[in-house]
């Protein structure tokens, strides 16, 4: 992963605490408890920072992040129409959540993204409720099926699904906050959480390319550097 | 206990006249009874196939109890009335309602016919004293389970009327156990009460075909009944005239013994990022190196000499979380174990993990527990607290005023890593308190101290899952924030 720049790596570092009022609670407690508890719980807790402090490797500058390390990332471009590019970041168990891949056409327009609407299609979806651990009332889609509108200052534009799955979540954070599609649509600004099934995924999983070739592939026209 | 030898078949002439002539009380009891049967009554059973047992058992007013544990059924045969030999039907054929049971003939596991010498509860408890010896069990109480087929209770029916079967009679389990529990407390050496290790009695049918008695409830209705023989102290006893096979085959008889499950709780400690811990196979493939239940379930059963152990602990964490600090209590159960470890063994165990070469899991105060422990496991339940120590990276430098720690509730959606298995709910849960520690030479990291309500995601509290765990780690301190390792530095039970 080319983000992680090892430059500055500290090995074993020092701690230096600065909570005010532990270090003060201490001193009061001797007083109070008899030498021989204090000297035992004393040897326990350095013995447990010894632990704590040991364990603490390389620190490089800008380690990996939990998406990076939990998901693996896909990407579709042109999908249903040019410009149109999501990411989708597939979990180990399965899961998949949907968003605007950096390159998507709505980021180019000036003032980025304005407002987004969950309802469309026949229903309004951030007002699913999916209950239960078998996730019922689920809305079942296909990769085509509309998830929502998002709207900029000149136009607007329809995302949709790109998995076949059942729609589990929309972040409906966006709908007062849609700024955070323009500050970070790879985190906080995701769209939804789907859930494929396994020979689902399978089929659809050929229509996506890789991080690696999504980068290649949009050389030039890279709006903003990938975060991911 | 009276001599069974004395009452030997060759006396029974002597008896026909009425007279006693032997000075036991149990068996003066056993005879009287036997004698007070009318004697046709007793002759018609015999020559349908009934044993002497069973005739006793169903049709005298006298308790069907221990004396007659002693006494053999040729004895019996004889004190049931005069005349009664030239009808009787040869001593080797089954009895048509306890198929053998009360008779003590059976067949064992290789289907060889077992037929007791001495025909009387001793000699059945020897044999099965020594069933159960094979087994390897320590005790010293047991408890006795008997399993019959369930076709003895239609033989019954289709010998004597359902109304007449229905006042107090002694059934076949209860003749059995009460014939048999004596001697065996003997030849065992061991009391006998509810207790947690049962010694069960299994008879089960030689084959599918077998014992012609039973009929449909049907049929039965259908039958006539006939009012056909009085007895004393009680009304009408019924007989039917169904004619029977005689040929019966003896049931199977397996002895089984179980110890019920026990129980041994401590503390475990986790060094290892590469452990689980529970064991964790995905398609033939473990995940990580080991994991704690094997390791310690692993060197308790063989020293219980049992049949297996299930480990139950108090919560969990992450495969890559490491268990310091006070430790995390859990309960190993063994089932069917043939002995209890002593203090001594149990400590011996302890220290051999504690000292093991890899050092991956650690063990503390374990020792036997009784039927308290799931009260204790219970303790380290949803309201308890934990606490954390966590190495967070932020991708601004830290600050003077970052540290002042705050207590908050925050509210977590399900996180994506257990969602798919879990349902999507939003959660409050309270972090207690919080404080950073620098560490020296290094702005964007530090070490996050925390404790907070069980059931608390950590590792999304700092990473914040895409937003949604609100407040997290990246939103209180207006950054990016990433977890880079966690550890658990207590789990606190009750008030400690």
């Amino acid at each position: 992963m080319e983000e992680i720049q090892n430059i500055d790596v500290t090995k074993n570092p020092e701690p230096e605490v600065i909570i005010e009022s532990t270090k003060q609670k201490q001193s009061e407690e001797v007083e109070h408890h008899c030498d021989e508890q204090q000297k035992q719980s004393q040897e326990e807790e350095d013995e447990l920072r010894k632990l704590l402090l040991s364990d603490i490797g390389e620190l490089p500058l800008s380690p990996p992040s939990a998406t990076q390390l939990n998901f693996v990332s896909y990407f579709i471009t042109d999908f249903t129409k040019p410009g149109h590019d999501h990411y989708i970041y597939r979990h180990a168990n399965g899961l998949c959540v949907i968003g605007l891949a950096p390159t998507h056409i709505a980021f180019k327009d000036q003032g980025g993204i304005t407002n987004i609407d969950f309802n469309v299609g026949k229903s309004d979806r951030s007002v699913l409720k999916v209950s239960g651990k078998r996730k019922k009332n689920a809305m079942r889609s296909e990769s085509n099926t509309a998830l929502c509108k998002v709207s900029t200052a000149n136009d607007s534009y329809i995302v949709r699904c790109c998995v076949k799955g059942s729609l589990l979540e929309v972040n409906e954070r966006l709908i007062k906050q849609p700024q955070l599609l323009n500050s970070s649509a790879d985190r906080e600004g995701y769209i939804a959480i789907i859930m494929p099934r396994p020979a689902d995924w399978t089929k659809n999983k050929e229509s996506l390319i890789t991080s690696e070739e999504y980068k290649d592939k949009k050389q030039d026209g890279l709006l903003e550097p990938c975060l991911l | 206990m009276s001599d069974e030898s004395k009452p030997a078949s060759g006396d029974s002439a002597g008896l026909l006249n009425g007279h006693v002539t032997h000075c036991d009380p149990k068996t003066r009891r056993v005879n009287e009874a036997a004698r007070s049967l009318h004697p046709s009554a007793v002759k018609d059973l015999l020559s349908l196939g009934v044993c002497e047992r069973c005739i006793l058992r169903l049709i005298t007013v006298a308790t069907f109890d221990s004396d007659l544990a002693t006494v053999s059924s040729s004895t019996l045969r004889g004190w049931l009335g005069s005349g009664v030999e030239e009808a009787a039907s040869p001593e080797t054929s089954i009895c048509i309602v306890c198929l053998g049971i009360l008779q003590f003939v059976f067949s064992d596991d290789k289907q060889t016919l077992v037929k007791m010498k001495s025909d009387c509860g001793s000699g059945h408890a020897a044999w099965i004293t020594d069933l159960v010896k094979q087994q390897g069990h320590e005790f010293d109480s047991f408890g006795l389970e008997v399993s019959l087929p369930s076709t003895i209770s239609e033989n019954e029916r289709a010998v004597f009327d359902e109304a007449w079967l229905q006042s107090e009679k002694v059934s076949v389990k209860d003749a059995l156990k009460v014939l048999v529990l004596d001697p065996l407390r003997a030849s065992l050496g061991a009391k006998s009460d509810s207790s947690s290790f049962h010694i069960r009695l299994t008879y089960s049918k030689a084959s599918d075909d077998a014992q012609g008695v039973s009929e449909t409830t049907h049929e039965r209705k259908k039958r006539k009944t006939d009012v056909v023989y009085a007895d004393e102290e009680n009304g009408s006893s019924c007989i039917s005239e169904n004619p029977f096979e005689k040929v019966y085959e003896p049931c199977i008889l397996s002895v089984h013994c179980n110890q019920m499950p026990i129980f041994f709780s401590g503390r475990y400690f986790k060094y290892s990022r590469n452990v689980s811990q529970s064991r964790w196979i995905i398609d033939d493939e473990r995940m990580g190196e080991a994991s704690v239940e094997e390791i310690i379930g692993g060197s308790i059963l063989p020293a219980c000499l049992g049949d297996s152990y299930k480990f139950h602990a108090a919560g969990r964490e992450d495969i890559d979380v490491r268990m310091l600090g006070s430790g995390r209590p859990f309960l190993i159960e063994v089932q069917n174990s043939r002995k209890c470890p002593s203090q001594q063994s149990l400590t011996e165990i302890e220290e051999k993990i504690n000292n093991s070469e890899k050092k991956l899991v650690g063990v503390k105060d374990l020792k036997f527990i009784g039927s308290e422990c799931w009260a204790m496991m219970r303790e380290g339940e949803a309201e308890k607290q934990k606490q954390y120590a966590a190495l967070v990276w932020i991708s601004r430098p830290l600050e003077e005023e970052d540290c002042n720690s705050i207590s908050s509730m925050i509210e977590l959606k399900t996180p994506i890593r257990v969602l798919h298995r879990r349902s999507p709910l939003e959660r409050e849960r309270t972090i207690h308190w919080m404080k950073l520690e620098k560490i020296k030479g290094n702005t964007h990291y530090f070490l996050l101290h925390l404790c907070t309500q069980a059931g608390t995601y950590i590792k999304e509290f700092v990473h914040g899952d895409l937003g949604r765990t609100t407040p997290s780690m990246g939103s209180i301190l207006g950054c990016r924030a990433e977890i880079i390792q966690l550890d658990v530095t207590d789990v606190k039970m009750g008030d400690s």
